[in-house]
């Protein structure tokens, strides 16, 4: 099996192969709670990218994946992912906007 | 294949989380789907109407399985629910920080140089 040591490789690759076949890419995420391990598969039948960690972080990392695939899937293939991140930015930019008195 | 609403899927999901803490793994598989066979797809692309898609989302314990769909209105919400639910559950995955940060206060403290540094 394929397993890909770089998560931002592993994200780029699965966006990828949606975009190219979104008919047929799945992504299959496995938990086990015993053993303490998350592994990650996406597929389009064809080629096949996994993932797999023990890392807290990374489940993190997993939880924005799923916001992308969410969207891709929910949408379209054609989605703008900038809109995934730019919410992100959205939630941090009335932070900065401290003053707002011109008087 | 038991198909379910939202809200019932997010809380079978939970349950399938918590009785597999013992043992078992939890399988959870994101695809597209227009759910409709190819002979309705071909009426409607020959039709010129658009195919509307939703998320199919399946959950599996090896004993039951359930699943839902997610339309575009919905899925902010779902995604959400969702995070929180795995959040909550993988509470097993190590946290590698400390080990490094040990790590590499050991290896400092071998080399003879005392600046810690705290990465937050």
């Amino acid at each position: 099996m394929v397993y890909i040591v770089s998560w931002d490789e592993f994200v780029d690759r699965s966006v990828q192969l949606f975009r190219a076949d979104p008919e047929s890419t799945r992504y299959v995420m496995k938990y086990r709670h015993c053993d303490g391990k998350l592994v990650l598969k996406v597929t389009d039948n064809k080629e096949c990218l996994k993932f797999k960690t023990d890392q807290a972080q990374e489940a993190k990392k997993m939880e924005k994946l799923n916001n992308i695939f969410f969207t891709l899937m929910a949408r379209g293939p054609d989605v703008d992912l900038s809109e995934v991140a730019g919410k992100e930015q959205m939630e941090t930019q009335p932070v900065k906007k401290g003053r707002g008195r011109k008087q | 294949m038991v198909l379910l609403q939202l809200d019932p899927f997010l809380n079978e999901l939970t349950s399938m989380f918590e009785k597999s803490k013992e043992k078992g793994s939890v399988w959870v598989t994101l695809k597209r789907s227009s759910l409709k066979s190819k002979v309705q797809k071909r009426k409607l692309s020959s039709a010129g109407e658009s195919i509307e898609y939703r998320c199919l989302i399946r959950a599996t314990d090896a004993k039951k399985s359930i699943s839902t769909s997610v339309g575009a209105k919905d899925h902010q919400r779902f995604q959400a629910s969702y995070a929180t639910i795995l959040k909550a559950h993988m509470t097993t995955l190590k946290k590698r920080e400390r080990k490094d940060r040990k790590k590499s206060t050991e290896a400092e403290k071998k080399e003879g140089t005392s600046t810690t540094k705290k990465k937050l």
